[in-house]
């Protein structure tokens, strides 16, 4: 592993490795049922807004295991750009280094800058930027402990819409983000890490369900036409679902 | 708070704290010697091998440990690693910028490992003397950026090593190999448990545990580290102290926080 000194923090040894186990018996294995849920089941949602006080929205969601924070600065001056009418919507996402079974070194990688293009993507549509020349609404999104990338793309993709209707921005409509995927001839909605990994191909559907639009698909995979299709379908219909526990969310979160 | 209070406050930031505490309270409410409420849950993160998430008022605070295993260096064949990092993301407040760690990232996670450094000894971490020792990444980020991040995040990193187990581990000789068992496991060797406290001097009066609004308008901050006997271990004040009568300023943040010691000291995990 090439490995950089960096002075900027207390460094470790030049290579460290995770432990490795004996073996474990309980493995889980393609063809078995799905454990804890049935397939048309996602993980419940926990979503709290308003929780970083120094932002001007913020939200957190908790999907089981995992666990993000969100927190939306501004509409603010744009800095070090050339003039634009429209405003611009700028998605950061950074790991925790303990959020991953393995260890993630604080750097960079190109997984964080994937997931903030497909969450940017999710979100971009529904936020009206023409209404915001010269500023820059800015989007920073923490994942505290990951269960599944596909996971995180949706509960990030909900937590940003969540904060940023709670820093009073003009949307369109709430963005909601349900993820499936293919798992030998079953459809499984919301996969953890472990049932992503045995998965075909994984669809991520991010949809504004009160205007009855998609803004945005993202697949991956081998999957059968049929298949993505028969996914995008069950991922719209939780996505419905969702949009209620987020306005609800929305909803209580205002009245205090 | 109505608006115009708002825009006074933005505007005229040291005015504002002035009035306030000419009237002997804080903007948040609180005496001038008043601490804000620390609360602790521990091992709520499953990927890390202990966690802990620490709020001090509004200032939040996640921690988690990863243990790892490396060959230990050749001039200290029989100690372990133990690296403390703190993130300031952008996340926390609109002070912060994405990027490499800030500056003042940089000297809090420089303080905390001088600091961590007296509470675990690293030949507990050997497994096999000039083969392997574990490592343990304490890694704090900070959610709320809303003051006293240093002690916080102490509080944090430290109740994330209580938290944390070594599984037993068994280097073989002739593979070179550690393997570690999925039953056994033992909690870290932990020599004592420090707690910081910080102050903040604001026009010659002495604020405790100050917040984000008033740590830019401090003339001098105090932070004084104190573990379980009540015995010092770490005091650093960046500052002129202020004369007032009989007692200095260093000497009254000690007494203060020796007695906070004794109070928080059941309430921390």
């Amino acid at each position: 592993m090439a490995f950089a000194l960096d002075r900027r923090r207390i460094n470790g040894p030049e290579d460290s490795f995770p432990p490795s186990f004996d073996l474990d018996a309980s493995q889980w294995k393609l063809g078995d049922p799905r454990k804890d849920r049935s397939p048309a089941d996602i993980r419940s949602i926990f979503l709290q807004p308003g929780l970083i006080s120094q932002a001007n929205g913020s939200a957190y969601i908790e999907t089981a295991k995992t666990k993000i924070a969100c927190a939306v600065y501004g509409p603010r001056q744009s800095k070090n750009t050339t003039y634009s009418e429209m405003g611009r919507l700028n998605v950061e996402v950074k790991f925790t280094p303990f959020s991953c079974v393995r260890r993630r070194a604080p750097m960079r990688d190109a997984e964080d800058r994937s997931i903030a293009v497909a969450i940017h993507q999710a979100l971009v549509s529904s936020v009206r930027l023409e209404l915001l020349p010269k500023s820059t609404i800015d989007i920073f999104i923490t994942i505290i402990e990951s269960d599944g990338l596909e996971g995180c793309v949706a509960s990030g993709s909900v937590a940003a819409s969540t904060a940023l209707a709670d820093a009073g921005i003009e949307l369109l409509g709430l963005v909601t983000s349900c993820a499936a995927s293919v798992v030998g001839k079953e459809i499984w909605l919301d996969p953890t890490e472990e049932e992503a990994r045995l998965a075909k191909g994984t669809v991520v559907v991010a949809c504004m369900p009160a205007l009855q639009k998609i803004t945005s698909i993202w697949q991956a995979g081998e999957t059968k036409v049929a298949e993505a299709l028969a996914c995008m379908d069950a991922c719209q219909e939780k996505c419905t679902e969702i949009h209620s526990v987020v306005a609800q969310a929305l909803l209580e979160s205002a009245k205090i | 708070m109505g608006d115009s209070a708002k825009i006074f406050q933005r505007l005229h930031p040291r005015a504002y704290l002035e009035r306030f505490v000419a009237e002997d309270v804080r903007p948040d409410g609180r005496p001038f010697d008043a601490w804000r409420d620390v609360s602790v849950n521990v091992g709520s993160i499953s990927t890390a091998n202990g966690s802990a998430l620490v709020r001090l008022g509004e200032t939040t605070i996640v921690c988690g440990v990863k243990i790892e295993i490396a060959e230990p260096e050749l001039d200290a064949p029989e100690e372990g690693f133990l690296v403390p990092n703190i993130d300031l993301p952008a996340l926390c407040s609109p002070k912060f910028k994405p990027g490499p760690p800030s500056d003042e990232a940089q000297v809090l996670s420089d303080r905390l490992n001088e600091v961590l450094a007296s509470t675990i000894s690293l030949s507990s971490l050997v497994i096999h003397p000039s083969k392997a020792v574990w490592v343990l990444y304490v890694d704090a980020t900070c959610i709320n950026y809303d003051g006293n991040v240093f002690d916080a995040a102490l509080i944090a990193m430290m109740a994330a090593l209580r938290n944390t187990t070594l599984p037993k581990a068994t280097y073989n000789v002739e593979t070179g190999l550690t393997t570690c068992s999925r039953t056994a496991a033992s909690p870290l060797q932990i020599l004592k448990t420090p707690i910081s406290f910080s102050f903040g001097v604001f026009d010659a009066t002495l604020l405790a545990d100050p917040t984000a609004f008033e740590e830019p308008l401090l003339d001098t901050t105090v932070s004084v580290v104190v573990d379980e006997n009540n015995n010092l271990v770490s005091v650093v004040q960046s500052g002129p102290g202020v004369d007032s009568g009989a007692e200095d300023t260093l000497s009254t943040c000690i007494s203060a926080a020796k007695s906070r010691r004794v109070l928080l000291g059941g309430q921390i995990p």
